[in-house]
């Protein structure tokens, strides 16, 4: 992908580790799944481009429920 | 900021502000009250969230030990252990206790609150009534007042006690890092409108008092070891097949060759999936 059609996607990115460093330093729970859900954001963001990686990213955290059982769930 | 040309978070900056004024107007509390009241309100909407939250985590006291010897057998490789963790969870049908869901749900919360202090005129009454001069008025700057500086560390502790008892992770450097961490933050917070440290206080000491009562639950439930049931079984075969010499010879020899009784070799699957 050319560096044009990259820059939505490592805004999404930049979303996230803004996320990382202000709020989601502040609720040091672990996520039930590996990767977590941050961490799969960046993946997804970065293989499916912005709106894809924050589709998959958003579903993902909708599983990172009580009643769900989490477990090792890359990005495909 | 930019984060504020999203529509969504106009909205969301009038439901809070709409929340808040009821507990002003029909209740009589004052602004400051009515972000504790409002505080609460959502910790107890999220409560359906946390009973199940205490479920898993009573369920995952079980399985202590078990989980121990995997972090311990992969203590170098985190990728790993985090990986084989996950596996286990599986096998065992566990719910880890943590996810992300319930704690990304008081983000929009925060955020209306943020801008519901910044914009709204509270005019009188935005302060604590009889505890007056530790906050004497909400959406100014924390630091602007001796009593902010006194919330300050109350939110410090609040935290701290509040990672104490959440932070789902047992690794001890973490732990450390994440106990270190408010002291740091606390020179953000500092800048934050005192509405909004009162909001983190009071969900904190929520969060403390949530783990209060899990960990006496916790530590009424004796923690049954399910694995335990294999070991129960024995004498009922003895009696059945008369395999007079296998059980003599299974209990020193951790793991000898499968080449035995069917039932032997089913005992031994349950004990590696032990690991």
């Amino acid at each position: 992908m050319s560096a044009v059609l990259r820059a939505p996607a490592l805004l999404g990115v930049g979303l996230v580790w803004l996320y990382r460093v202000t709020f989601g330093a502040f609720f040091p729970t672990t996520c039930k799944y590996h990767p977590s859900c941050s961490e799969y954001a960046v993946q997804a963001l970065r293989r499916h481009g912005l709106v894809k990686g924050s589709i998959l990213a958003g579903w993902r955290l909708l599983r990172c429920n009580p009643w769900s059982h989490g477990g090792f769930d890359p990005v495909r | 900021m930019i984060l504020y040309a999203i529509p969504i978070l106009s909205q969301l900056e009038s439901v809070m502000r709409h929340v808040l004024d009821w507990f002003h107007s029909n209740l009589g509390l004052t602004w400051a009250w009515s972000i504790v009241a409002t505080t609460v309100l959502v910790r107890m909407i999220l409560v359906p969230l946390t009973i199940r939250q205490i479920h898993s985590m009573q369920n995952l006291q079980r399985y202590a030990p078990q989980m121990k010897e995997i972090q311990k057998k992969y203590k170098g490789d985190k990728q790993k252990q985090n990986e084989e963790l996950m596996k286990f969870y599986r096998e065992n049908q566990i719910n880890p206790a943590a996810s992300c869901l319930p704690m990304l749900l008081q983000l929009p919360v925060f955020i209306a609150l943020y801008y519901t202090l910044k914009h709204f005129d509270f005019g009188q009454n935005a302060d604590l009534s009889w505890l007056h001069p530790l906050i004497p008025d909400i959406s100014a700057k924390t630091t602007s007042s001796w009593g902010g500086y006194v919330l300050l560390v109350v939110y410090v502790l609040s935290q701290m006690a509040s990672t104490f008892f959440m932070a789902a992770t047992a690794d001890k450097t973490q732990r450390t890092l994440f106990m270190v961490m408010p002291v740091i933050f606390v020179f953000v917070i500092a800048r934050f409108p005192a509405g909004l440290v009162l909001y983190w206080v009071t969900t904190n000491l929520w969060t403390v008092g949530q783990g209060l009562i899990t960990r006496r639950l916790i530590a009424k439930t004796p923690a049954p070891a399910p694995e335990r049931r294999s070991s129960r079984t024995p004498p009922k075969d003895d009696g059945s097949s008369g395999n007079g010499a296998s059980p003599e010879a299974t209990p020193p020899k951790p793991a000898p060759p499968a080449s035995q009784q069917p039932r032997q070799v089913r005992r031994k699957k349950k004990r590696t999936s032990r690991r």
